[in-house]
């Protein structure tokens, strides 16, 4: 019991420390981007880094054929013994092509969904935009005929008209 | 008559979880369940689908004939560190051959500035380095990156921490870097 709360608190203690050096060392603190700004070294380095983690995304990014899990499906089990061979999931195996992912599946959707969610969001702007503008031209409007009452027929009727309507 | 008794006295001897195992329908599970994954690390190891069949052939026949068909304890972990160890040696057989090849052939692939960016010479820069790397950090690079495993599935397999294999994942990656640096120079 004791020895599993040990056990506990010291992988805390440790994942904090880790947690302390990492946001301590990594690239992003400013006194790491001016040393590499300034040091070719580090720079010629940390280019090679880089190139490491490129190569290994490129090597991750190279597409095989959709039937590669079938063809090497049916070359293994054509090595296994003969009851395996002949059993339904064998069968099955030999057919066997990669499931696409649900974000995979809804690939081919995506055009359709981005440009629906467009028309959306441009229906939800000229609808404020329509309501603010006509709110704003019927007070504009309401104080140009106010003015035009109180300019021609006097302060009293104006108000009288306006706030009666008010 | 006899040898039938006796058959049958050798039969009742295996304990019944091993006679079960005899008919090894767990090596065709085990295809299924990783065998998208198994795929997948294999293509990217090895970059040549007829390798990547005879790879995974031989994978499965060696856990087909484990200790004489008994099922390994941990069958993930066996499957893809023998996936990943004979992906290994067939890539190090093609370079070998490659080397021995006229230097005609290979010209193409000589270092200069010009190919530092080009993606089929990065793989395969890649690819040598990894099959060059020390075992512990060539299993973390081949199951962490190119088997897609998260880390602790990674230490598990390979019987480490999960910090540890993200120690020798660092290290691998400086070594390859190291390389890569020489190979332009």
């Amino acid at each position: 019991m004791w020895a599993a709360k040990g056990k506990n608190y010291c992988r805390q203690i440790s994942d904090s420390v880790f947690r302390l050096l990492a946001n301590s060392f990594s690239l992003d603190r400013h006194w790491i981007q001016n040393h590499i700004a300034c040091c070719p070294r580090c720079r010629q380095r940390l280019a090679h880094l880089g190139k490491v983690e490129l190569a290994l995304s490129l090597l991750k990014s190279q597409p095989h054929n959709l039937n590669l899990l079938m063809r090497a499906n049916t070359q293994a089990i054509g090595v296994l013994k003969h009851s395996l061979r002949t059993t339904t999931k064998a069968e099955h195996l030999r057919n066997i092509r990669p499931d696409l992912s649900f974000i995979e599946k809804c690939a081919k959707y995506k055009n359709a969904a981005a440009g629906a969610a467009a028309c959306i969001v441009i229906a939800f702007l000229i609808k404020g935009s329509t309501f603010t503008s006509a709110k704003f031209l019927e007070t504009k409007g309401r104080q140009a005929v106010e003015h035009y009452y109180a300019s021609n027929a006097g302060e009293d009727i104006a108000k009288d008209i306006f706030t009666k309507e008010a | 008559m006899t040898g039938k008794a006796v058959g049958i006295e050798v039969l009742w001897d295996i304990p019944i979880p091993k006679a079960l195992e005899k008919t090894q329908g767990w090596v065709l599970s085990a295809m299924q369940q990783y065998g998208r994954e198994l795929v997948n690390m294999l293509w990217r190891i090895l970059g040549n689908e007829q390798d990547v069949c005879d790879a995974y052939q031989d994978t499965f026949l060696k856990l087909a004939h484990h200790e004489q068909g008994c099922k390994p304890e941990n069958v993930k972990a066996y499957v893809f560190r023998s996936a990943s160890n004979i992906a290994i040696s067939i890539l190090r057989h093609k370079l070998v051959e490659k080397n021995h090849m006229p230097n005609g052939i290979t010209k193409e692939n000589d270092s200069s500035p010009t190919n530092e960016l080009d993606t089929k010479y990065l793989t395969e820069k890649m690819r040598a380095g990894i099959a060059q790397l020390p075992e512990h950090f060539r299993e973390v690079i081949t199951l962490h990156d190119l088997g897609d495993l998260p880390y602790e599935q990674t230490a598990k397999i390979l019987g480490v921490t999960a910090a540890t294999a993200r120690v020798y994942r660092c290290k691998a990656v400086q070594i390859l870097a190291v390389w890569m640096r020489k190979e332009i120079r």
